[in-house]
C-alpha cells in the first residue's frame, strides 16, 4: 500500500477520506485582534501546518526612532502595544535614562508605578475578556470592558488621553495628579476587587471554558525558554520569572522586599502544565497583584517634585544600553544606541508579542482547527507590537 | 554573576570566537575630545563563532543563558564599513544579562544562523536579515518576515534610499 500508516489511521477514525486544503485566517479576523494572516494547512478538522505571515501593521518605528529627537520619540511607543502604552512609556524611558544616570524623584516613581500596574490591570481585562469572546462567551467581554472604561477615565484625568498617553516622560511624569486622583484610584481598587471575584466565577471556572482550553496549546518549560518567550508565557509553563522582582527596576525590589505582591505561577490545575488555562489563570491573578502594588504605592506616596530637571532638546551620552521590563504581554526591550548627539544611531523595540507568537508555528500542527482561535488567543499579541 | 565574573568564566573555558569586552567608563579629563561611555559592558565576539559561542553560554553549568532575548543588529554610520550585530542573553537560573556583539563587514553581510542553538533565533534572524542585508547561512526559514517579499533595500542600513513609489503608490 503506498499510504503511509498515520494517513490510514486517520481515516480510519474519522471514517472520511480528505485532502490538505490551505484556509487564510485573516487578514481581517477577530481572533487575530488586528491585521495579521495566518496561513493554515487543514486535513480535515486537523490542523497540520500554520504560517504567521506579518507587517501589514509595520510602521518603520524603529527607523522613524534614527530620525526623531529622543523626546520626540516618546509618542511612538504609545503605538506598538497600544493596550499598555504607560508601560511602552517606562521602558524607552527607563533605557534613555539609563544612559543619561538621572536622579527620578521618588513621587514621580510612585505615580509610575502607580499607572504602569493600573495599565496592566486594563492591558489584561483585554486580553481574558477578548479570550472568552474569541471561545464564544460574549457577556463578560462586557464587564471587563466596564471596569477598563474606568481605567481609562483614570488616565485621561491624568494626562489628557485614553489610549496613547505619553504621559511618563524622560526624567519622570509630565504632570502631578490632580487632586482627588489618587482617592478615586482607591475607590477603583475597592470596586475592582468585588468584580474580580464575579469574572474568575463567571469565566475563569466556567465548564465550557475550561473544556476549550484546558490541555489545549501545551507549553512545555524547556520549550518555553528555546523560544524565548517571556511574562504570562513562561509562568502559564510553570516557570518562576518575573522581571520585577528577579531583576528589579524603579522600586519594585522595594516594594517586593515589603512583601505586597506575590507571582502567580500555572499549576497544570485543570488539565496539563502549561496549558491555555494556566496562561488565562495568570493573567487573571496578575490583575489582583497589581492591585495589591497600586495600595502600597498609594499608602506610601508623600508630596514631592514629579519630573527631574533635564533640558529641553536632550543630548545622551554616548553609549549603549539595554532594558528589559515587564510589560504585561512579557518582556519589552529597549535597545538605544547614541553617538552622543540629538538622535539616536539605533533605537530597537523588542516586542513580547513578537517573540511570543513565534511558538504558534509549533504549537498548530497536530490540533484541531476550533482550537486554533483558543492558541492564538492564549498567546494574547498585540499586532500593533509584533509589526511595530 | 556580574560582568566581570561572566567574562572570566568565558576566558576559563576558552570560549569560541571571543575577541574582548568593552565597559562604559568615564571620561578622560586630560582629554577634552574623550566623552566616555555610557550605558552597559558588552563582549566583542567573532562573527562566524556566535553559534558556537550561545552554545557554549548556554550549556556552560555557571553561566546558563538559556534564554535569546533578542537578535538585532546596528549600522554605526554611513561611512563605517561594518555592521554590528547584538544578541542579548538571559539567564533565568542566575539572574544575569549579557551583551554579545560582533562585527560584520558591509560587503560581505554573511554568518552562520543560531537557530539550531535557540529556536527564539528564528524571526529574530528573518528580521534582522530584511532590515539590515544580512545572510543567516543554514536558517531553516529565511523568507521576509515584516517586509513583502518584493520589497528592494534594506531599510534600517544607514545608506538607505526611500523609495519613490512601491507598485504605483507613492511614498513620497
Amino acid at each position: 500500500m503506498a499510504e503511509s500508516t498515520a494517513t490510514t489511521e486517520r481515516e480510519f477514525m474519522l471514517d472520511v477520506r480528505t485532502q490538505d486544503m490551505e484556509v487564510n485566517m485573516g487578514p481581517q479576523h477577530p481572533a487575530t485582534h488586528g491585521v495579521m494572516r495566518i496561513l493554515m494547512r487543514a486535513d480535515g478538522e486537523i490542523c497540520t501546518g500554520a504560517q504567521p505571515h506579518l507587517g501589514y501593521l509595520h510602521r518603520c518605528a524603529e527607523k522613524i526612532g534614527e530620525n526623531v529627537e529622543w523626546l520626540q520619540y516618546l509618542p511612538y511607543t504609545d503605538r506598538y502595544d497600544y493596550l499598555a502604552a504607560m508601560n511602552n512609556n517606562l521602558g524607552y524611558s527607563l533605557a534613555v535614562e539609563k544612559l543619561m544616570g538621572i536622579e527620578i524623584p521618588r513621587r514621580a516613581l510612585m505615580i509610575r508605578t502607580i499607572c504602569a500596574e493600573l495599565n496592566r490591570i486594563g492591558s489584561h481585562l483585554i486580553a481574558f475578556g477578548t479570550y472568552g469572546l474569541d471561545i464564544g462567551a460574549f457577556t463578560p467581554f462586557l464587564y471587563m470592558f466596564r471596569e477598563r472604561e474606568w481605567m481609562m477615565a483614570l488616565f485621561e484625568k491624568i494626562c489628557g488621553a485614553r489610549l496613547t498617553y505619553s504621559y511618563i516622560r524622560i526624567g519622570g511624569v509630565f504632570n502631578d495628579a490632580p487632586p482627588g486622583w489618587l482617592s478615586e484610584v482607591e475607590r477603583f481598587c475597592d470596586v475592582f476587587e468585588e468584580k474580580w471575584q464575579e469574572y474568575v466565577d463567571l469565566l475563569m471556572v466556567n465548564h465550557i471554558f475550561v473544556q476549550r482550553t484546558a490541555n489545549i496549546g501545551v507549553i512545555s518549560p524547556a520549550m518555553a525558554l528555546d523560544f524565548g518567550l517571556s511574562g504570562p508565557m513562561v509562568r502559564g509553563s510553570g516557570i518562576d520569572w518575573d522581571l520585577r522582582r528577579d531583576m528589579p527596576y524603579e522600586l519594585y525590589a522595594e516594594i517586593w522586599k515589603a512583601g505586597a505582591f506575590s507571582i502567580p505561577l500555572g499549576k497544570g490545575e485543570r488539565g496539563a502544565l502549561g496549558d491555555c488555562w494556566d496562561r488565562a489563570y495568570v493573567r487573571v491573578m496578575e490583575m489582583m497583584e497589581s492591585i495589591k502594588i497600586v495600595r502600597w504605592c498609594l499608602d506610601s506616596i508623600a508630596p514631592g517634585p514629579v519630573i527631574a530637571d533635564i533640558p529641553k532638546t536632550l543630548r545622551v551620552p554616548a553609549g549603549e544600553a539595554y532594558v528589559g521590563i515587564e510589560n504585561p504581554r512579557g518582556e519589552l526591550g529597549h535597545y538605544v544606541v547614541s553617538d552622543g548627539g540629538k538622535v539616536a544611531v539605533r533605537c530597537r523595540v523588542r516586542g513580547p508579542s513578537f517573540t511570543n507568537l513565534a511558538v504558534v508555528e509549533e504549537l498548530m500542527p497536530g490540533t484541531l482547527i476550533a482550537d486554533a482561535v483558543a492558541i492564538i488567543g492564549s498567546t494574547d499579541i498585540v499586532v500593533g507590537e509584533t509589526d511595530r | 554573576m556580574d560582568f566581570r565574573g561572566i567574562l572570566d568564566r568565558l576566558k576559563a573555558r576558552q570560549a569560541p570566537g571571543l575577541v574582548g569586552s568593552d565597559e562604559p567608563r568615564a571620561a578622560d579629563p586630560a582629554d577634552k575630545k574623550d566623552k566616555g561611555r555610557a550605558g552597559d559592558p558588552f563582549l566583542w565576539v567573532e562573527a562566524q563563532a556566535l553559534p558556537r559561542f550561545l552554545e557554549l553560554c548556554r550549556d556552560d553549568e555557571r553561566l546558563r543563558f538559556e534564554c535569546l532575548i533578542d537578535l538585532t543588529a546596528t549600522d554605526p554610520s554611513k561611512d563605517d564599513p561594518n555592521l554590528h550585530v547584538v544578541v542579548q542573553l538571559l539567564s533565568l537560573a542566575f539572574r544575569h544579562r549579557l551583551m554579545v556583539k560582533c562585527t560584520l563587514p558591509k560587503a560581505a553581510a554573511s554568518m552562520p544562523s543560531s537557530v539550531p542553538v535557540h529556536r527564539a533565533a528564528q524571526w529574530h534572524e528573518r528580521e534582522c536579515g530584511e532590515m539590515f542585508g544580512i545572510t543567516f547561512t543554514g536558517h531553516p526559514d529565511p523568507r521576509h518576515i515584516l517586509l513583502p517579499e518584493d520589497w528592494i533595500g534594506t531599510p534600517l542600513r544607514k545608506d538607505y534610499v526611500f523609495p519613490d513609489e512601491y507598485h504605483g503608490i507613492s511614498c513620497k
